[in-house]
């Protein structure tokens, strides 16, 4: 009997070692000797007839046999399952290196990329998003920004007129005269306007009859030149990066005084001096001043309570700068090509 | 404005390099856009002799000429140049020579004779060619006999001065002089100018007056008008170092009389002329308007007819000149000439700029007037001028200056306290600072009670009135580089951005989450468009704005429709290959309250948009049928999902630019929201485009009005829905929404959604029928529906679509 079961045993082991890669083989391995009508299941219903003294040893030796038999399968069922799996992953291999499958997206336009940025540092600032018409009144682009009809500084900005006094706006300050206007006498003013502008330029790789400007306008009590200076310097670490170098040198517009232009150190070569400088090491970027006490009084407030300063940046110079665009006319090219990029 | 540095140190002595000195200048608000000097590759040209010529044996044209270029040895130099000849000076480009037009002298062969440098023209040396006798212009630069050789032909050739090219600020006409300059640059070196002495010996015997009358009719236009005689005046060329000086200011030498005006020009600031005095009828000038029609005959040699109102200078008969812009031919100075007449006056400037304008003449001493010159140096100006010649021997002075200064300008004086301006500048520059600066600059300051000063403006500045520009002054000369940084105090202020700004980055957000790209475009058209786009011949959208000074004929007019600009921006897409376009814009077109314009236009906010060519990407396996109709439709219905648009109606509608058949309305009541369709296809092929286009148009503000400003999410349901498919035949010419709308009508209260999931004609349909299959949600918001519940609410729908669509169910 033992050795029957020892023979068992051992049939049942080298069957199961003999299974490869068919998980149905051992199962019918199981039945054969575990199932009910198993081999070793026969021994245990055949136990009857043994002797009551016999009867527990046997049971044991069968038991232990069954154990082992199932232990066995077990192992082996994990070892095919492994194998299966791992069969299945060779199976599915794919060329990774084949192109995915591509979610066809839009995107913003450069310089709205680049104005949001601006009008984001602006408002954290404190600043309001102010806007006015894009045909303007010649009295707000030019006169109530203390720029007389003949005076020279009108060349700065050729213009394309509608009539004698109406025009296409040279630059969003108009709205900071109507902004003015619009207020409270001396009350505190801290607005940016951007929009589109538009001088008679000719269309080249720096210049365009349209383009995009941000200016500001800050109007309080005690507004000084070093004020200016804290915040145009803040902004401009914050639209390039806080390394950049910015320098204050003084210049002319009629609406401010005194009056700035403003540089940052060259962001191609890092103020070496290259193409991009004409190998100065700066950029200009941003004119700026405190405002002209004309313009304060035109619009109604007192230069004598309040002061303030007002500021402009083109946006495409920026963007530019920023996503080394050499040429302006892709930004109104529209070509599929260059929006897809941003 | 350009000068040359040997200028500026004919009157201050400076240690700083041209560089060092245009960065000091640059920093003070006197910009200096470049420093022009000779290239440095012109050091290795000298002058040398030809010693001997002799024929190149291979070459008729080639000559060999042996050089003494100073050395011990001599040079062999082949050149192609028919000019030369033994013994003449000439500039020689010696090997190592790089040129200013590139060409780097190297060690050559030509036709197997070897050459070691070459001998340079003077186009080579980069003269200005305008300034040469016209034998020099072309072949080799033959230098004069007596030059020595071996020395560096920059020295000789005076190429070794450096000039600097101003960008000045409309404000600082003072600074158009070299005087004005050096003013400046001792204020920034702390030197001191060594001015010329200014004195002219009046030695002929005659008054001025009895020569001539002067006179101002217009005194508005000419503060003062101021007149010398100089006689026997010898018409020559100028000296050498008034031509170097000239033409670093970038000024052509004439002869003595009119070089000298200009000399005195540029060095003092003040414009001048020269007439012929004998060729001036009456023995008069007057400074008058000129009358409507009336000739005006310049030296450019150009005849115009005036508007009226332009200034002139007349003599008793005719315009003698328009004033401050140029002169007249008829009194130009000639050989001839033996009578000079100065002249030396402050016009208005506004209106020398609009004669300038108006005629399209700008010159050095229109500039000059436009942006304001000294009233009071034009009796020095006379004097200079009148000095210069007499030392050159050209001239005798007759005695007295006629001068008309009919009111005569009071010195602007300011009051300013040291408070008001550190306040200003943030600064705490101490009063005898800020004087100082002002007296530097010539400004004479009196300090009175309370820290308050009295500043007298000196005549050059005009610029400077009020306490705002003395903060300039004082702020550009401390340096504003010494002002510190801070952040403005005050109460703490809210940004922000306005509800239609939040609107229109939502649009742009959706769109391009959508996969539309946005343009940027031009608000500019042509008049062509109109047509092209099919655009009625009674619409509003033909009255578009004219600019009355168009850049080019491309774009005379101000958009009234987006579609314009963004069929041109599909154009050049498909000109480059892009295909597959899918472009967006927000922007306003214009409306003018009437034609012509009298006053601002409306200005009307628009969406458009435009999709064509491939649904996905070019891929291998990417989906690749072509966008349609139910593409933009798509797009459209999900942006105003996003912009919280709801409960629209959808119609068959017309727009002039869609398919007739293919153009949908989405309306609220009974305003539209939204257009949108294919391109008509006779609009295509107007724009030369073969493939089809789907475009959508709206209107901001409409949109605005209909976005919910307050949004809660809805519940998810707590009970399972239950779906039924209904697939029907109808006939092909009824709606689907009509349907949509019937069903939902008849489908109960636990109805909660429908959606077509197919639409099919063609096999095993009959025609004029399609078949169109729907899925139906039934759900309850506060149990579990029954099978049962969801078959009544289905037999009810099936008996409506029956009944009035002649359905039938297909099983």
């Amino acid at each position: 009997m033992e050795q029957k079961i020892e023979q068992l045993k051992r049939d049942a082991a080298e069957a199961i070692k003999k299974t490869v890669a068919d998980l149905d083989a051992l199962n019918d391995i199981r039945v054969k000797y575990l199932g009910k009508k198993g081999e070793l299941t026969s021994i245990l219903r055949g136990m009857s007839k043994l002797s009551k003294e016999e009867r527990p040893r046997i049971g044991q030796i069968v038991n232990e046999a069954r154990s082992k038999i199932e232990a066995l399968i077990v192992e082996k069922n994990e070892e095919l399952k492994e194998e299966a799996l791992a069969q299945r992953l060779k199976n599915e291999k794919i060329d990774v290196t084949l192109p995915g499958r591509q979610v066809p997206l839009g995107h913003l336009h450069p310089l709205t990329i680049t104005l949001n940025r601006i009008k984001n540092i602006f408002m954290d600032l404190g600043f309001t998003i102010a806007e006015g018409p894009e045909i303007e009144r010649d009295y707000f682009n030019f006169e109530a920004l203390n720029l007389p009809k003949d005076h020279p500084a009108r060349d700065m900005q050729d213009s394309f007129y509608i009539t004698e006094d109406i025009l296409m706006r040279t630059q969003t300050s108009p709205v900071q005269a109507r902004t003015m206007q619009s207020h409270e006498p001396d009350s505190p003013i801290r607005i940016i306007a951007p929009g589109r502008v538009y001088r008679r330029d000719d269309y080249d790789a720096t210049h365009s009859p349209m383009f995009t400007q941000v200016e500001g306008l800050v109007i309080d009590k005690g507004i000084s030149l070093a004020d200016l200076k804290g915040t145009l310097e803040l902004v401009l670490h914050q639209i390039f990066n806080k390394d950049v170098g910015v320098r204050f040198r003084p210049s002319f517009f009629p609406f401010t005084e005194p009056s700035a232009e403003v540089d940052i150190s060259c962001v191609m070569c890092h103020g070496q001096g290259c193409r991009v400088c004409k190998g100065t090491g700066w950029l200009e970027i941003l004119g700026a001043g405190m405002v002209h006490p004309h313009v304060l009084e035109m619009s109604g407030y007192n230069p004598e309570k309040v002061s303030g300063f007002a500021f402009g940046m083109g946006v495409e110079r920026i963007a530019m700068l920023c996503y080394g665009v050499d040429d302006l006319r892709l930004f109104y090219d529209n070509d599929m090509r260059f929006l897809r990029q941003f | 404005m350009q000068v040359s540095i040997t200028w500026l140190k004919d009157y201050i002595d400076f240690e700083e390099t041209p560089e060092e000195l245009a960065d000091k200048l640059t920093m003070a608000g006197v910009p200096v856009e470049n420093v022009i000097r000779a290239d440095e590759g012109l050091d290795k040209v000298v002058t040398g002799r030809i010693e001997r010529i002799t024929k190149h044996p291979d070459s008729d044209h080639l000559q060999i000429c042996t050089m003494n270029v100073g050395t011990a040895e001599t040079l062999q130099i082949v050149t192609g140049a028919p000019n030369v000849a033994e013994g003449q000076i000439v500039p020689v480009a010696m090997l190592g020579a790089h040129l200013p037009n590139g060409l780097k002298i190297s060690k050559s062969k030509l036709r197997g004779v070897a050459s070691m440098g070459m001998l340079c023209s003077a186009g080579e040396l980069k003269l200005d060619l305008e300034n040469l006798p016209e034998e020099q212009q072309t072949g080799i630069y033959i230098l004069p006999m007596d030059t020595p050789i071996g020395l560096s032909a920059k020295e000789v050739l005076g190429l070794d001065d450096v000039v600097l090219e101003f960008e000045l600020t409309a404000n600082r006409g003072d600074c158009f002089s070299v005087f004005g300059l050096v003013r400046e640059v001792a204020v920034l070196t702390g030197n001191m100018p060594h001015w010329p002495e200014i004195e002219v010996k009046e030695d002929a015997p005659a008054e001025t007056a009895s020569f001539i009358k002067i006179g101002i009719a217009d005194e508005d236009l000419c503060a003062r008008f101021s007149a010398r005689i100089l006689k026997n005046v010898k018409i020559g060329p100028s000296p050498e170092w008034m031509q170097k000086r000239l033409n670093g200011a970038g000024i052509r030498a004439i002869n003595n009389v009119v070089d000298v005006t200009n000399f005195v020009m540029i060095e003092l600031g003040q414009p001048m002329h020269a007439y012929d005095y004998d060729e001036i009828s009456g023995q008069s000038l007057t400074v008058r308007r000129a009358v409507q029609g009336e000739e005006l005959h310049t030296l450019d040699d150009s005849s115009r007819r005036a508007k009226g109102g332009e200034l002139v200078v007349a003599d008793a008969e005719k315009a003698a000149g328009l004033a401050g812009v140029m002169g007249g031919l008829e009194t130009e100075i000639t050989g001839k000439t033996t009578t000079v007449v100065l002249e030396s006056a402050s016009f208005n400037g506004p209106s020398i700029r609009r004669t300038s304008r108006a005629c399209g003449l700008h010159s050095e001493a229109s500039g000059r007037f436009e942006r304001g010159v000294d009233v009071k140096e034009t009796q020095r100006a006379l004097n200079r001028a009148a000095q210069l010649l007499q030392n050159m021997g050209a001239c005798n002075v007759c005695k007295g200056i006629l001068d008309v200064y009919p009111h005569p300008a009071d010195q602007v004086k300011i009051i300013f306290s040291v408070e008001q301006i550190n306040r200003r500048l943030g600064t705490e520059i101490s009063g005898n600072q800020m004087t100082g600066i002002l007296q530097s600059l010539g400004f004479e300051t009196e300090e009175l009670t309370d820290g308050k000063y009295l500043v007298r403006v000196p005549s050059w500045r005009n610029d400077v009135t009020c306490m705002e520009d003395l903060s300039e002054e004082i702020a550009r000369i401390y340096g504003f580089e010494n002002i510190h940084a801070t952040l403005m105090g005050g109460k703490v202020m809210q940004g922000g951005q306005s509800a239609e700004q939040d609107f229109i980055d939502n649009i742009k957000n959706a769109l391009s989450s959508l996969g539309m790209s946005e343009e940027l475009s031009f608000s500019f058209t042509h008049p062509s468009m109109f047509d092209k786009l099919n655009i009625p011949a009674d619409s509003q959208l033909r009255q578009a704005i004219p600019i009355m000074n168009p850049l080019t004929d491309e774009y005379p007019l101000v958009r009234t429709t987006l579609l314009s600009s963004i069929f041109e921006n599909t154009i050049r897409n498909f000109s480059r290959k892009n295909e597959d376009v899918r472009l967006f814009e927000v922007a306003p077109v214009f409306f003018p309250k009437a034609l012509p314009v009298t006053e601002q236009p409306d200005e009307v906010l628009k969406l458009a948009g435009l999709i064509t060519g491939r649904r996905a990407l070019v891929g291998w396996n990417q989906d690749k049928e072509y966008v349609d109709f139910f593409d933009i439709k798509g797009i459209v219905e999900e942006l105003l999902v996003q912009l919280k648009i709801s409960n629209y109606t959808v119609e068959a509608g017309e727009h002039y630019a869609m398919h007739p058949g293919k153009t949908a309305i989405f309306k609220k009541g009974r305003e539209t929201i939204a257009t949108l369709g294919e391109v008509h296809p006779a609009v295509a092929e107007n724009l030369g485009i073969t493939k089809k286009m789907y475009i959508f148009e709206m209107d901001v503000a409409t949109l605005m009005k209909y976005t919910a400003t307050h949004f809660t999410y809805t519940q998810l349901p707590k009970y399972p829905a239950i779906s039924r498919d209904l697939a029907m035949l109808v006939d092909e010419a009824v709606s689907a929404a009509d349907i949509e709308k019937t069903i939902a009508k008849n489908a109960g209260k636990y109805f909660k959604e429908i959606s077509l999931f197919d639409v099919y004609t063609g096999k095993q349909i009959e025609n004029g029928k399609k078949s169109l299959a729907f899925t139906m949600q039934f759900q309850a918001v506060d149990k579990t529906l029954t099978d049962e519940q969801a078959d009544v609410a289905f037999q009810s729908i099936l008996k409506a679509v029956e009944k009035e669509y002649n359905a039938v169910l297909r099983t």
